[in-house]
């Protein structure tokens, strides 16, 4: 795999990817060995179904919002470099960055531009504000319809398994529409600051800041 | 290099600096000794990583419990960790009894049949294999290594010179000892953890709403058990919030907990007396002859008890919903209710029981005295029919020797009776009053003129209180009765892991989650403080036991003793003299008055400090709130953006909880101090624009799931039906000796 791998990706582009995200020449080689084994087409990009194979993309809630963050507008293929300037958000922050150049423009690992990444993902409209019906919409997706429908295969299919699923009974384990809208009312009173109803990208920020967000969005395994 | 080149160093420096560093910088003599010191560092840091890994993956259960938290809520997982620690907590006790007393005399002790203790009488060796007779814990069984009785009394046996008899009476001690310290130190490491509430209260729904998925999850199983535990977490934010907004008519409800309490009161001042008029009742009735009583009379207290035991929980639940309390609160108030009780069928067990003992002391008075007077009568005959004073040992076979009643096997025996008793109870009580019950509900739906899932009896929620009371309790047999059966302690451990694997089991196959789910709090300190309460009232019994009264004579390894602590003063008349003198100072009784009054105001210190301290913190977190709502109070339109809230708030003077305009720093400070004692949300809802029309008092309606019986109109009540039998069975009670 390796071999195959440096053969299709040449010097010069590393370098490019080098100066625009900052992954090291290993990482790069890496990301791009994992890109290939992704590309089930081999034509040197990705679409949608290759990633919802990924098994925790595609039971992750937001998995679909998450994919579109790797696609630019309107496309539906990614190639390698739109791939790695999308993961430049997850890379792990390095003490000695800090210190450079302070002139140049923030890098793409940076906290900020990580949470800006994460925020995108609620922000639909791309409007810098997340507003009720997104909330709303988030909720739908979290809280539990999912689970109704694998539930229901489960026990369509496990008869054998009479005794512990079918049983397993899930009378109230959803939470009703308008509690659903409550809960993201008091999610924008807690968060809003300004008073205009939807959460801006300070504000997220403010919410946020006792996260240890450098930490948790960075890939760890590249260390 | 780089800082070498600009730190201007002179050539001498640099030279050493290079020398230091070198195996660093990749050359010279120093390099394959750094290289391989890096290298084993790199893998020193793997293999702690691997072992964190194995060690998190060695706690037994984790799964279970975290697939039962998802989908019921932390109250209660909070029973399965509780059950869990207990587990540990007994097999470290099983190690201690197991393995300094049982194996001893299992390979170095005399084996099965050498001595009259070890054997079965001759009288009831006929059915000593029989089953029920086994079932009762009679013939082989009462004779084996799972009772007192067997013990040797021999002062070291073996060729390592283990001294048996002393072993046992520091186990039993010891057992108490070590799980007085485990549940103090519990208690301690939970009241730590309870420190940082403040922080949290500022963003819980926001949190919850852009932090809670793990976006490691890769398996489905785990997936929907994550989805069931945001869903979950949501509900119990719900819930709390709720009791925060709560409407506060002061006067109604505390008459309304004061009269609940009073009809509380009444019941268990009813049913105390009962108690003691039935057992009064049995023990006259046991003067009389057996033949004459009903099967009712033989067996009243027992049946009382378990009446009791069903009866009244349910009843305190209905009664607290006067209360209105908090569910948490609630669950404490209905634990703090039902222990009460218990402890009056816990009294009758033991007043039974020491009856018993009392007679089987006067019953082996006689036989001894029978026994001494048939050994003077054999010397006599044989000195008299031999004519010499050299008498060889009385040569009668083991089983056929006259034997003592042995009363602590008999205390042995019942502690072992009840257990298994309490064991049969629990497991039945779920099969019928749960499993049976739901497939009823689910099957008979079809055919039923009302909804069964939705109305009566629907299905059975699960229940913390009865089976956390039932755990203690148990728990508080097994350390009674330690002492007297050494096969006890193995008998909990089998109970505790099956009891893990069928109430994991049942909990998810055939109840519903409450509708209330509630946050169990932060520790387990509540729990923890009845164990420690449970804890002292069984140690009392075997202390005094072990301190007033008299061993059999010819069994345990206490045999022939005057007081079973006589093995530790013989121990220490063997030691070194000056052991003993040193003993005798410390036990002085002007010492040992003068350690207590020490240790005494040693607590009273630290409690002063430590209250101290409290305030201390008190106070930072409050001026930390202070400075908070400052800063949010900067950034706030002053006016409410609710209009219509505030044409209504103008009209209700005195219940305004829209803040007046905040101007000055002097009226933030004051409210913020009234509003820091809520440290809940909706403390900093007061700061920010509270609207009560967010309503999240609305319960869940309880819609099932399954679809299949046809349309039978939207389950229209939001509650459901009142409490009546589907919960609290009181199957917490110690059921009552037979």
């Amino acid at each position: 795999m390796g071999s195959r791998a440096s053969t299709l990706l040449r010097e010069e582009e590393i370098e490019e990817i080098k100066k625009e995200t900052g992954f090291s020449h290993s990482q790069i080689t890496r990301l791009y060995s994992r890109f290939t084994s992704l590309d089930k087409g081999e034509n040197g990009t990705l679409s949608r179904e290759d990633f919802q194979r990924i098994p925790e993309l595609a039971i992750n809630p937001l998995g679909d919002r998450i994919i579109n963050a790797f696609f630019p507008e309107g496309e539906d293929q990614v190639n390698f470099r739109g791939f790695m300037r999308t993961l430049a958000h997850f890379r792990p922050i390095e003490d000695n960055e800090k210190n450079k150049d302070p002139t140049a423009s923030e890098p793409l690992n940076s906290r900020t531009n990580k949470l800006l990444f994460a925020f995108r993902l609620y922000d639909l409209d791309r409007d810098d504000k997340i507003s009720r019906d997104e909330l709303l919409q988030v909720l739908r997706m979290m809280v539990g319809l999912n689970m109704f429908v694998s539930q229901v295969l489960r026990m369509m299919v496990g008869l054998n398994m009479f005794v512990s699923q079918v049983l397993r009974m899930m009378v109230g384990v959803n939470i009703s529409d308008e509690q659903l809208g409550s809960i993201a009312d008091r999610t924008i009173q807690e968060a809003d600051q300004n008073g205009d109803n939807s959460i801006s990208f300070n504000e997220f920020i403010k919410v946020l800041e006792k996260v240890d967000v450098e930490q948790k969005m960075s890939i760890r395994f590249l260390h | 290099m780089g800082h070498l080149l600009f730190t201007g160093w002179n050539c001498r420096e640099c030279q050493t600096f290079v020398e230091k560093f070198e195996g660093a910088l990749g050359k010279g003599k120093g390099r394959k000794l750094y290289a391989y010191k890096v290298m084993m560092a790199k893998k020193m840091i793997k293999f702690n990583r691997d072992f964190e890994n194995f060690k998190t993956a060695c706690i037994p259960w984790e799964r279970k419990i975290k697939e039962v938290e998802s989908h019921f809520g932390s109250s209660v997982a909070s029973y399965f960790l509780f059950l869990r620690w207990m587990f540990g907590l007994n097999m470290v006790l099983f190690g201690f009894m197991f393995g300094l007393v049982v194996l001893p005399e299992v390979l170095m002790g005399l084996p099965y049949g050498s001595i009259p203790r070890k054997v079965v009488p001759r009288a009831e060796q006929a059915n000593a294999m029989d089953y029920s007779v086994l079932l009762d814990f009679g013939g082989y069984c009462q004779y084996s290594i799972l009772f007192y009785g067997y013990y040797n009394d021999a002062r070291t046996i073996g060729v390592f010179k283990f001294r048996l008899p002393l072993s046992y009476l520091l186990v039993g001690v010891g057992i108490f000892g070590y799980s007085l310290m485990v549940v103090i130190r519990m208690m301690a490491r939970n009241s730590n953890e309870g420190g940082d509430g403040g922080d949290e209260g500022q963003f819980t729904f926001s949190f919850k709403m852009f932090t809670s998925w793990d976006y490691l999850i890769g398996n489905p199983e785990t997936a929907d058990n994550k989805f069931a535990s945001v869903t979950t977490s949501f509900k119990e934010s719900i819930v709390d919030e709720q009791e925060n907004q709560k409407d506060e008519n002061i006067h109604l409800r505390r008459f309304l907990r004061v009269l609940a309490n009073f009809l509380i009161l009444c019941c268990l001042g009813g049913s105390g007396f009962l108690i003691y008029y039935v057992v009064k009742q049995s023990q006259d009735n046991a003067k009389k002859d057996q033949d004459e009583l009903t099967w009712f009379q033989k067996n009243e207290v027992d049946v009382v008890m378990s009446l009791l035991g069903l009866v009244c929980p349910p009843l305190f639940e209905t009664i607290a919903e006067l209360e209105e309390y908090h569910p948490r609160v609630a669950l404490k108030w209905q634990l703090g209710r039902i222990f009460a009780l218990f402890l009056g069928n816990l009294y009758t067990f033991l007043f039974a029981l020491f009856d018993e003992v009392n007679e089987k002391l006067e019953e082996e008075k006689s036989i001894k005295n029978a026994t001494m007077w048939s050994l003077k009568e054999y010397y006599a005959n044989y000195s008299s029919y031999h004519n010499t004073t050299d008498v060889p040992p009385l040569d009668i076979a083991p089983a056929d020797v006259v034997r003592g009643p042995c009363w602590e096997t008999t205390v042995g025996v019942e502690f072992m009776k009840l257990t298994v008793n309490d064991i049969e109870v629990t497991y039945i009580t779920i099969l019928i009053g749960d499993f049976l019950r739901a497939v009823i509900v689910r099957f008979l739906n079809y055919c039923w003129c009302w909804d069964l899932e939705a109305g009566f009896p629907s299905y059975g929620e699960f229940d913390i209180s009865g089976n956390v009371l039932g755990l203690i309790f148990n728990q508080g047999m097994i350390w009674m009765g330690a002492f007297f059966s050494p096969g006890l302690v193995g008998l909990n451990i089998l109970r505790l892991i099956s009891s893990m694997y069928f109430q994991c089991w049942a909990v998810m196959a055939t109840n519903v989650p409450h509708e209330r789910v509630f946050k169990a709090s932060k520790s387990n300190n509540f729990y923890m403080g009845l164990l420690l309460l449970v804890l002292f009232l069984s140690l009392l019994p075997v202390i005094y036991i072990i301190m007033t009264m008299p061993p059999s004579f010819d069994c345990g390894p206490f045999s022939g003793r005057e007081k079973m602590y006589d093995v530790i003063l013989e121990t220490l008349e063997e030691l070194p003299t000056f052991i003993g003198n040193i003993v005798g100072y410390a036990t002085n009784p002007g010492l040992i008055l003068s350690a207590v009054l020490l240790m005494v105001l040693a607590i009273y210190y630290l409690n002063v400090t430590s209250k101290n301290y409290e305030n201390a913190n008190l106070e930072l977190r409050k001026k930390m709130q202070m400075a908070r709502d400052e800063e949010k109070n900067r950034r706030n339109n002053k006016e409410t953006t609710n209009q219509a809230m505030q044409y209504l708030e103008d009209l209700l003077p005195n219940r305004s909880l829209i803040p007046p305009p905040v101007i000055t720093e002097e009226s933030a400070l004051s409210k913020s101090s009234k509003v820091a004692k809520h440290p809940g949300a909706a403390a900093n809802g007061k700061g920010v624009n509270l609207q009560k029309d967010v309503s999240l008092a609305s319960p869940n309606p309880r819609a099932a799931v399954t679809r299949p019986p046809g349309p039978r109109g939207p389950p229209g009540h939001a509650r459901g039906p009142p409490p009546g039998p589907g919960r609290g069975r009181g199957r917490g009670a110690p059921p009552p000796r037979r």
